[in-house]
C-alpha cells in the first residue's frame, strides 16, 4: 500500500512552469449545470487538469500551447484554440449514443464507450414500468444473464437473484453496492429512489470488489437533487393494486375422490353423488389490496443539494391474515464547505411491519374435497392427517417489525489538478423483532374426540435479531489526460466489521389469550403440571454469517490512448476474519483491453455505425460467504446428561463436529468476450457476450466419514468442488420515433450451461452432494461431476405393467403389482433398488430471455414485458409426499384401470410405490410470462398548466397477468435460496397477478 | 485553489496497517474451542455427561427406529399401511440394501458416541483434579464405548477402530475380534472402577454402574458363545443382592419402574421433545386417538401367539383397539385399518401398538419422557440361564428361569407352571421361547435368533437369507465416501 501512495505522489508532484493562467467553466450544454472533473489537457503534452466542484477550472499555459482538449464521461469531446486567452468558459455536448453515457462502475463512473468490463444498466424509467414489490424484482426479464425469481408471492417475500448462473455451493447472491454501502440485499428500498442500477457481470467490472464480487455486483445510485436548482422538483405518486390467484390447480372434487377412494379401498364411500365437495382452494385465496404512496422532493442551493423520499407500501396477502408494510425515508444530500471540499450523506431508514400469516397452499392441496370445513354448529370440520387450513389459519398470529437504517457519510476533496480524494463512512443496521401467539385450541373428530390439530397449551415465541455492519472507504482518484492518453487510477483502502446478535425465547401456557398479555414476563407463563413457571426455551448467540471483518486494498487503472484503446488493470486485496491467518488473504487481479473498432478509419465507409467496440477480460474473484465459525474445531454445549429420578437433566459439553483451519479463499476466473455497437445513430445498439466462468476451491459443506464421529447428517466445510458456468448473453434494442409515434422494442437473452467439475477432490470424502429433501427427508437432488448443480435424481419409469406377464417379464421391488410404474433397471443388475436412481432432470434453465416493447402517440404510452425461460424441469415434490391419504391432482382422472388404459398413470393409490421420486414428478419449467402490461396518458400542457402541475401522468397496468406453461402448478418460477434445492415445487405460495391503477404528478 | 495534501488517506493507511492482524481476528462467540476442553475437573463432568447424551438420541435406537424388532417375527412395520413404506417397510420385509433408510445415521450416531467418550478417555486423566471422581467418569465413558461398539460389531462386523479424537479422515475395517478385544478390555478396566448401584447419590442414577458393566460383558460373552467367561459376570449381578424383578410386570418397562430395582441400565429422559427426552417411545406410540406417536413396530399376530394361555404379560406387551388404559380408551389410527386379512379371510394383521413404551400423561410430549431399559435384571436372569444351561448346570438355570416366570404368572398358580426339564436342548428351547416372551418388542428378538442361528428358520419366510442378513450393509454413503477404504459385507 505504501509504495502505492508514494507512486502516486509522484506523479501529482509532475513540474509547473507558469506562463500564463486560464481560468474558466465548465457547463453542459443541456440543462447548464456545472459538470465536476472533466479532464482538461494540453494537446500534445502530457499537462492538464480537472474542474473543481463548481465546474472551474485553472490551467498555466507554456509557450506553444495552442489547444486544449476538453473531455469527460457521457460528453462529446471538444478541442478548442486558446491561444491568448486568459478566460474560456465551455460548454460539453451531452452524446448522442448509448456508448457515450455514463456508466457507474465500483468506485467511480466511466463512459459506457471506456468500459473494458461487462455492464449492464437499468434506468429508473424502466424500474418503475412494473409493480415491483421489492428493487431486486425490478432487474427480472430485463437484463441479459440475470435470473431473478420470486421465491414466494407471501407479502414481503424476496427474490433470489443469478448473475451468470450458479458458480458456488453457497449463498449465490450478488452483493449489492447501494451509494457505495456494500450490503447483502436491497429489499429496504423503495424502487423509486432508485435512479439507476448497474449490474457488474465479468471479472474486469467485479474485481475492484475482489473478495465478493464471484457472484457477480448490483450497484444501486439513488436519486440526487441538483446544485443551483432553487426551485424544488416535488413528485407524488399513488398506485392502487388488486391481487388475485392467476390459476388455480386442477384437483379432485368431491365425487371423483370418492370413486378413487373407492377404487383403492372398497367401500370407502357408499353414495359417491352424496358426499360434500369442498374446494379449499377456493376457501383459502381471496383477492388482495396492495398500496404505493410516494412523495419526493429534490433541489439544491448555491452551495448544496437534496434529496428527500417519502415511500409507503402496503400489501395484503392472497390468503388472510398476512400483509407487509414499508415505509421509507431517504435523505440525500451534499454541502460545498469549502473550496475543493464537499460532504454529505445518503440515508436511507426503513421501517418495516409484517403480518406472516400461515403457508396453507400445501393443506388446502392435500385436503380432501369429501371434508366439510365446518360442522353445522360453525365450528371448524376435521380434516384428517393434514389439519384443517382454515382453522390454521384462523389461530395463527405471527408478526415482525422492524427497521432497517443504510447510508454513508461521505467527504471528497480535490487535492490539486489531477488528484482527488474520497472517505467514506458507512452503516448497515437492522432491528427485527417478531412474536406468535398460538393459542390452545383443539379441532375435534365428528364424535366430539379431539383430532390430531389441536394445541395443548397456548405458545408463545418471541424474537430480537440486531444487525450491525460498519464500512470505512478511502480511495484516491488520479485522472489525467492529453490530447491521445487517459489514465485513470484509483487506489484505496476498506475496512468492514459485522456483528450480529439474537435472542429467542418461547413460553407455553400464557395467562390470556389476549395480546395484551402476549410477553414472556414468568407471572404471565403457567406450568400447570409443576405450578412454576419456566420458559421453554432460550437461545442467545450470533449470526454465524453475520460475525466477521474484512479490510482490503485496492487498485484499479484505466488508460485510453487516442479514444479507441483502451486498458484496464484492476487489483484488489482482501483479508477475512473468517480464514486462519496463514489463508487470511487473498490477491484477486483482472485485466481487460477494449478497442472502439468504429472510430478507426477503415469503419468510415460503413456510416451506419455510429460506435462499435470490443473487449476482452480475464481475472479472478473471490468469494467467502461462510460461516466464521467453519474454521474452528468446537464444543458443543447442550449435551445434556439426563439422571436421577425423577428424570433431571444435567448440562453436558464435548467435542462438536470438527472444525477445517486450512479453509481458504473460493476463486473464480472469469474470461469474457464481448462486442458493443450502436448502428444509424442510436437506433439499433446491442451487446453480445460470450463467458466463462470457473469457479475453483468451492468452499462447500461435504459429509464426512461416521468415523470421525461428526454426527449424522453434520458436515464439514472444505474447499473441495469445481463448477463451470458458461454462455452467451445478447441485448438488442431497437429505437425509433416517427412523426407522432416512437417505439422501442428491447430484448435480452442468455444461454446458461452450469456443469459441476469436482466434488471431494483429495479430501478422502464424498463425490456426491445430496439435497432437495422434501417435506418426509427424502432428498430428490444429486450433484455429481458432468451434471448441473442441483441435477434431479430418482427413477426412470418406462410405462405400466399391463398385466401379470409384463410383470414377471421385468424386474420389480416386491411392492410392484399390474397397474403400477415400470421402474428401469437403470444398472442392469436384474433387480430394482436405490442403486437404479439416475439423473432424471435439470433444475438450470438453458435459456433465459426477455422481451421488452414501449411505444408513445401523443399523451398515451404503452409498454408491455414478457419473460421467460426453456430447459429447465420442475420437480413436484409436492404431489410426491405421500403418507397419508390426501385429494389428488386432476390426472389421476386419466388412471390405469385395466390392461391398455393407460401407459403413464397408474392405478390409484394413497401412496407408497408408486409415489417414489422418479421421472413421473418431472416437468417442463419452460414458460413464457406476460410480465406487464401499462398503459399511460400524460396530461396536455394546457391542463397541467391550468391545475399548476409541471406533468400528470395517469396508468393502468397489469403484472404477472398470464403465464404460459405445461407445468400444472401455480407457477413454474420456482426459486430458492439454496442451490442444491432449486426448481422443487414444495407447495410454493403462488405468486398472484397484479392489476393496478396510478397516478404520477409532478408539481409545478 | 488551494489544493489539501494527500495527508489524511496517508496517515490513516500508516495508523491501520499495524492493527490489521488485530482486526481480522474475531474468536467464536460463546462457544469454546476444543483446543480449550477439558481443562478443568468440571469439563471433565459436563464432557462425561454429554457422551451420555448420545443414548437418548432418536438414531441411536437403530437409526432412528427400532429396525430390530421390525425385522424379526414379533413386529410389523406399523404406522397406517402407506406409511415409510418403502424406508421401514423394506426393513419388514429384509428387501432394504446398503442405502437402506436410517443405516448411516445409525453408524454416524454410534462413532458419535464413541467420540464423545474418546474425549473423556483420552483427555481427562490429564487434568489435575480428584482422582477418585477422574477414574469414575473414564470407566464410565469406556463403557458407554463398549455399549456403542457393541451395537457396530454386533451390526456390521469389523468396523474402522477409532479410539482417538482425531482419527485419520481414512480408515479401513478392523477385524471383528480386534474390536470384541476393545470391548472387553474396556468392560474389564471398567468393572473393579465403577461404583455400585446403591454407591452413587440419588441423583446420578441412570449412571454407568459395576453390575451394568458386569451384566454387559457377560452379555458380550454370551453373544459371542464364550459361555464360561459370561457365566462368572452375570452370576456376579445376581449375588450382588442389589437388583431384583419388579413386582408389577409391567413397572419393569414403565414410569413407575424406572430406576426401580429391576434396572440395570436404562436411558434416562426427561419430558418435552428436545434436548432432553427421548423420541424412541414417540416412534411407536399409540397413533391417533389418543395421540401418543406413530405407531411403528407393530405387535405381530405371531408374538400374540407365543403367550401361554392367560398370561398376564400379554397385555404388558401389546396394546389392542379398545384397551382402556389409566382411563384413556384405546382408539387408534383412521388411516389403519382395524384388521388386515388376506383373500381368503384370515386375519393377517390386526390395529396394535406397543405397550412397553406406554406413558402415563396426555399429550405427545410425555412420551419423550419413557426411560427405555437397555439392560434390566429379568433379562440378566434369562442370560444367566441360558448360560448356566450351556455350561451343563441345568439345575441353577432353572432357579433363574423360573423366578422370572413366577413374577409374570403374578401370584395366579394355575398359570405359567414352572419349567421342569433339565434335557439341555429342551431347556434351551424353553429359556429362549421365555426370552421372546419376557423381552417382546426391547429390541432383543433379532439379535437372539442371529446368535442362537436360528434367523435363517424362524426368519427365512419373512425373506431373511441366511449367510448374508446376519450382518447389515456397511452403509452406502460410508463406502462412497472412503472410496475403497472400506469393504462391504459378503453378499451385499
Amino acid at each position: 500500500m505504501r509504495h502505492f501512495i508514494f507512486w502516486i505522489l509522484l506523479l501529482a508532484a509532475a513540474p509547473l512552469a507558469a506562463q500564463q493562467t486560464l481560468t474558466g467553466r465548465v457547463t453542459s450544454s443541456d440543462d447548464g449545470e456545472p459538470l465536476i472533473g472533466v479532464n482538461i489537457s494540453v494537446k500534445g503534452t502530457v499537462r492538464g487538469t480537472t474542474t473543481d466542484l463548481d465546474g472551474n477550472y485553472r490551467i498555466q499555459l507554456r509557450e506553444g500551447d495552442t489547444t486544449l482538449i476538453f473531455s469527460y464521461a457521457g460528453f462529446e469531446r471538444q478541442e478548442i484554440d486558446v491561444a491568448g486567452l486568459t478566460t474560456l468558459d465551455v460548454e460539453l455536448v451531452v452524446v448522442s449514443t448509448i456508448l457515450g453515457e455514463a456508466v457507474v462502475i465500483g468506485y467511480g463512473t466511466v463512459r459506457k464507450r471506456d468500459l473494458t468490463g461487462s455492464v449492464s444498466s437499468i434506468r429508473s424509467e424502466d424500474i418503475l414500468k412494473t409493480t415491483s414489490l421489492n428493487a431486486e424484482q425490478s432487474l427480472q426479464g430485463r437484463v441479459s444473464g440475470v435470473q431473478i425469481t420470486t421465491v414466494s408471492g407471501a407479502p414481503g417475500a424476496g427474490a433470489s437473484v443469478r448473475i451468470r448462473g450458479v458458480g458456488t455451493f453457497n449463498n449465490s447472491a450478488p452483493i449489492y453496492v447501494v451509494d457505495g454501502v456494500i450490503l447483502d440485499d436491497i429489499s429496504f428500498l423503495n424502487p423509486s429512489d432508485i435512479s439507476s442500477m448497474e449490474i457488474l457481470k465479468d471479472a474486469s467490472a467485479t474485481a475492484i470488489y475482489g473478495s465478493r464480487g464471484a457472484n457477480g455486483v448490483v450497484l444501486v445510485s439513488t436519486r440526487t437533487g441538483n446544485r443551483g436548482q432553487a426551485r424544488a422538483r416535488v413528485d407524488l405518486s399513488l398506485e392502487f393494486g388488486m391481487q388475485r390467484l392467476e390459476r388455480t390447480l386442477d384437483l379432485l372434487g368431491g365425487r371423483d375422490f370418492a370413486i378413487v377412494s373407492n377404487e383403492i379401498r372398497p367401500g370407502s364411500y357408499n353414495n359417491v353423488d352424496a358426499v360434500p365437495d369442498t374446494d379449499w382452494q377456493d376457501l383459502i385465496f381471496d383477492t388482495a389490496p396492495m398500496r404505493t404512496l410516494q412523495v419526493s422532493v429534490a433541489g439544491g442551493g448555491e452551495r448544496s443539494e437534496y434529496y428527500l423520499g417519502f415511500g409507503h407500501f402496503q400489501q395484503n396477502g392472497i390468503i388472510g391474515r398476512s400483509w407487509y408494510e414499508r415505509m421509507t425515508l431517504k435523505m440525500n444530500n451534499r454541502y460545498r464547505i469549502t473550496e475543493g471540499v464537499s460532504i454529505g450523506n445518503n440515508v436511507t431508514v426503513a421501517p418495516f411491519r409484517q403480518r406472516i400469516g400461515p403457508d396453507l397452499t400445501f393443506a388446502a392441496y392435500r385436503a380432501q374435497p369429501v371434508l366439510e370445513p365446518y360442522y353445522p354448529d360453525g365450528t371448524f370440520g376435521v380434516v384428517y392427517n393434514v389439519g384443517n387450513p382454515l382453522a390454521d389459519l384462523s389461530y395463527s398470529n405471527n408478526f415482525r417489525n422492524g427497521v432497517r437504517a443504510v447510508g454513508n457519510v461521505f467527504a471528497d476533496a480535490t487535492l490539486g489538478a489531477h488528484l482527488s480524494a474520497r472517505t467514506s463512512f458507512g452503516v448497515d443496521m437492522s432491528f427485527d423483532q417478531g412474536r406468535a401467539f398460538t393459542p390452545a385450541y383443539a379441532v375435534l373428530n365428528p364424535d366430539g374426540t379431539t383430532s390430531q390439530q389441536y394445541n395443548e397449551f397456548s405458545d408463545l415465541s418471541k424474537g430480537n435479531a440486531v444487525r450491525n455492519t460498519w464500512l470505512w472507504e478511502n480511495t484516491v482518484t488520479y485522472q489525467r489526460a492529453t490530447a491521445r492518453h487517459s489514465l485513470n487510477a484509483t487506489g484505496g483502502f476498506t475496512m468492514q466489521r459485522t456483528r450480529s446478535e439474537d435472542l429467542r425465547l418461547s413460553g407455553q401456557n400464557i395467562l390470556r389469550d389476549d395480546p395484551d398479555f402476549w410477553y414472556l414476563e414468568p407471572p404471565y407463563i403457567v406450568d400447570e403440571s409443576n405450578n412454576i413457571n419456566t420458559l421453554f426455551s432460550l437461545f442467545n448467540g450470533v449470526d454465524a454469517n453475520q460475525f466477521y471483518t474484512m479490510m482490503s486494498g485496492l487498485l484499479r487503472v484505466g488508460y485510453t490512448y487516442d479514444e479507441k484503446y483502451l486498458a484496464t488493470i484492476t487489483l484488489r486485496r482482501d483479508g477475512s476474519s473468517k480464514f486462519a491467518e496463514q489463508n487470511r488473504w487473498g490477491t484477486f487481479p483482472s485485466f481487460a483491453l477494449g478497442w472502439n473498432f468504429g472510430q478507426e478509419a477503415f469503419m468510415d465507409r460503413f456510416d451506419w455505425v455510429s460506435a462499435a467496440k470490443v473487449r476482452a477480460s480475464w481475472g479472478r474473484i473471490g468469494n467467502e460467504k461462510i460461516s466464521y465459525l467453519d474454521r474452528f474445531a468446537r464444543v458443543q454445549s447442550n449435551l445434556a446428561g439426563v439422571f436421577g429420578n425423577p428424570d433431571t437433566p444435567v448440562p453436558g459439553a464435548t467435542y462438536g463436529k470438527s472444525g477445517n483451519p486450512d479453509l481458504r479463499w473460493e476463486t473464480t476466473t472469469q474470461t469474457d468476450i464481448g462486442l458493443e455497437w450502436d448502428l444509424f445513430r442510436g437506433m439499433l445498439t446491442g451487446e453480445l457476450d460470450w463467458y466463462n466462468r470457473l469457479t475453483d476451491d468451492i468452499l462447500v459443506e461435504l459429509s464426512t466419514p461416521g468415523h470421525l464421529g461428526n454426527g449424522q447428517g453434520q458436515r464439514v466445510r472444505f474447499n473441495a468442488a469445481s463448477v463451470v458456468n458458461s454462455g452467451i448473453e445478447f441485448n438488442l434494442k431497437w429505437q425509433h420515433s416517427l412523426e407522432t409515434v416512437g417505439y422501442s422494442i428491447g430484448l435480452v437473452a442468455s444461454t446458461l450451461r452450469n456443469e459441476v467439475r469436482a466434488i471431494g477432490g483429495n479430501s478422502g470424502i464424498d463425490s456426491v452432494l445430496i439435497g432437495g429433501y422434501l417435506a418426509n427427508g427424502q432428498p430428490v437432488t444429486r450433484t455429481k461431476v458432468g451434471l448441473p448443480i442441483g441435477a434431479f435424481y430418482g427413477y426412470k419409469t418406462d410405462g405400466i405393467f399391463q398385466n401379470q406377464a409384463e410383470l414377471d417379464a421385468y424386474p420389480h421391488m416386491s411392492e410392484a403389482g399390474i397397474g403400477d410404474l415400470r421402474f428401469v433397471d437403470v444398472n442392469g443388475d436384474g433387480r430394482i433398488d436405490g442403486n437404479d436412481r439416475t439423473y432424471i432432470g435439470s433444475p438450470i434453465p438453458d435459456f433465459l430471455f426477455g422481451l421488452n416493447m414501449d411505444a408513445d402517440w401523443k399523451g398515451f404510452d404503452f409498454s408491455l414485458s414478457l419473460q421467460g425461460q426453456i430447459g429447465n424441469e420442475i420437480f413436484n415434490g409436492k404431489n410426491v409426499v405421500r403418507p397419508d391419504p390426501y385429494n389428488f391432482e386432476g390426472h389421476v382422472r386419466d388412471r390405469w384401470t385395466g390392461e391398455g388404459t393407460s401407459d403413464s398413470e397408474p392405478r390409484a393409490s394413497f401412496g407408497g410405490y408408486n409415489f417414489l421420486p422418479s421421472d413421473r414428478f418431472i416437468h417442463d419449467g419452460s414458460f413464457l410470462r406476460l410480465r406487464s402490461v401499462t398503459i399511460g396518458y400524460t396530461l396536455p400542457q394546457r391542463v397541467t398548466d391550468r391545475v399548476g402541475l409541471q406533468r400528470g401522468r395517469l396508468y393502468l397496468q397489469g403484472s404477472n397477468l398470464k403465464t404460459w406453461t405445461a407445468y400444472t402448478g401455480y407457477t413454474p418460477e420456482i426459486g430458492s435460496y439454496d442451490v442444491l434445492s432449486n426448481g422443487i415445487d414444495s407447495g410454493i405460495y403462488p405468486i398472484p397477478a397484479v392489476y393496478a391503477v396510478g397516478i404520477q404528478l409532478t408539481l409545478k | 485553489m488551494r489544493p489539501i495534501r494527500p495527508i489524511l488517506p496517508i496517515l490513516i493507511l500508516l495508523v491501520s496497517a499495524p492493527a490489521c492482524e488485530d482486526f481480522l481476528n474475531v474468536a467464536p462467540q460463546s462457544q469454546l474451542t476444543q483446543a480449550a476442553f477439558p481443562s478443568s475437573g468440571s469439563d471433565a463432568l459436563l464432557a462425561t455427561n454429554a457422551a451420555y447424551a448420545t443414548v437418548r438420541g432418536w438414531h441411536y435406537h437403530s437409526g432412528g427406529y427400532p429396525i430390530l424388532d421390525i425385522m424379526s417375527d414379533d413386529a410389523y412395520k406399523g404406522s397406517n399401511p402407506d406409511d415409510q413404506v418403502n424406508t421401514l417397510g423394506a426393513y419388514d420385509r429384509f428387501s432394504f440394501t446398503a442405502t437402506g433408510d436410517g443405516l448411516d445415521r445409525w453408524w454416524a450416531t454410534l462413532y458419535q458416541g464413541i467420540i464423545r467418550a474418546n474425549v473423556v478417555i483420552t483427555k481427562v486423566p490429564a487434568i489435575a483434579m480428584n482422582t477418585t471422581l477422574r477414574d469414575r467418569y473414564v470407566a464410565e465413558a469406556r463403557f458407554l464405548r463398549a455399549l456403542y461398539y457393541f451395537d457396530l460389531v454386533r451390526a456390521f462386523g469389523g468396523v474402522p477402530l477409532v479410539t482417538t479424537t482425531e482419527p485419520p479422515l481414512r480408515l479401513g475395517r478392523a477385524t471383528e475380534a480386534d474390536i470384541y478385544a476393545l470391548i472387553i478390555a474396556d468392560l474389564e478396566a471398567a468393572i473393579p472402577v465403577l461404583p455400585v448401584r446403591t454407591a452413587y447419590p440419588s441423583g446420578d442414577l441412570g449412571r454407568a454402574t459395576k453390575g451394568a458393566a458386569q451384566a454387559l460383558l457377560g452379555k458380550v460373552h454370551l453373544f459371542r458363545g464364550d459361555f464360561d467367561l459370561a457365566e462368572p459376570l452375570l452370576l456376579a449381578v445376581i449375588e450382588s443382592g442389589l437388583y431384583d424383578l419388579e413386582a408389577e410386570f409391567i413397572d419393569a418397562n414403565g414410569v413407575d419402574g424406572e430406576h426401580g430395582v429391576e434396572s440395570v441400565f436404562e436411558v434416562g429422559a426427561a419430558e418435552n421433545d428436545s434436548p432432553t427426552g427421548n423420541q424412541y417411545a414417540n416412534t411407536q406410540g399409540v397413533r391417533g386417538t389418543p395421540n401418543r406417536g406413530w405407531g411403528f413396530n407393530r405387535p405381530s399376530m405371531e408374538l400374540r401367539a407365543v403367550f401361554e394361555a392367560n398370561d398376564p404379560r400379554l397385555k404388558g406387551t401389546i396394546i389392542d383397539i379398545g384397551d382402556v388404559i389409566d382411563g384413556i380408551t384405546i382408539l387408534g389410527d383412521g388411516t389403519t385399518p382395524d384388521v388386515t386379512t388376506d383373500g381368503s379371510g384370515n386375519v393377517v394383521e390386526m390395529e396394535t401398538y406397543n405397550r412397553k413404551v406406554w406413558v402415563p400423561g396426555t399429550s405427545t410430549s410425555t412420551q419423550f419422557g419413557h426411560n427405555r431399559r437397555l439392560i434390566r435384571f429379568a433379562d440378566v436372569l434369562l442370560m444367566a440361564a441360558e448360560v448356566l444351561n450351556e455350561n451343563d448346570k441345568p439345575a441353577d438355570a432353572l432357579i433363574h428361569l423360573n423366578r422370572v416366570r413366577e413374577r409374570a404368572r403374578q401370584g395366579n398358580a394355575g398359570i405359567l407352571p414352572d419349567v421342569t426339564t433339565t434335557d439341555k436342548t429342551l431347556l434351551r428351547d424353553a429359556i429362549l421361547l421365555e426370552r421372546r416372551r419376557e423381552l417382546a418388542m426391547e429390541g432383543h428378538r433379532f439379535w437372539d435368533l442371529v446368535r442362537t442361528g436360528r434367523a435363517g428358520a424362524v426368519l427365512g419366510p419373512l425373506g431373511f437369507i441366511p449367510g448374508k442378513h446376519e450382518r447389515f450393509p456397511i452403509p452406502q454413503n460410508e463406502m462412497d465416501i472412503s472410496q475403497g477404504a472400506l469393504e462391504q459385507n459378503p453378499l451385499w
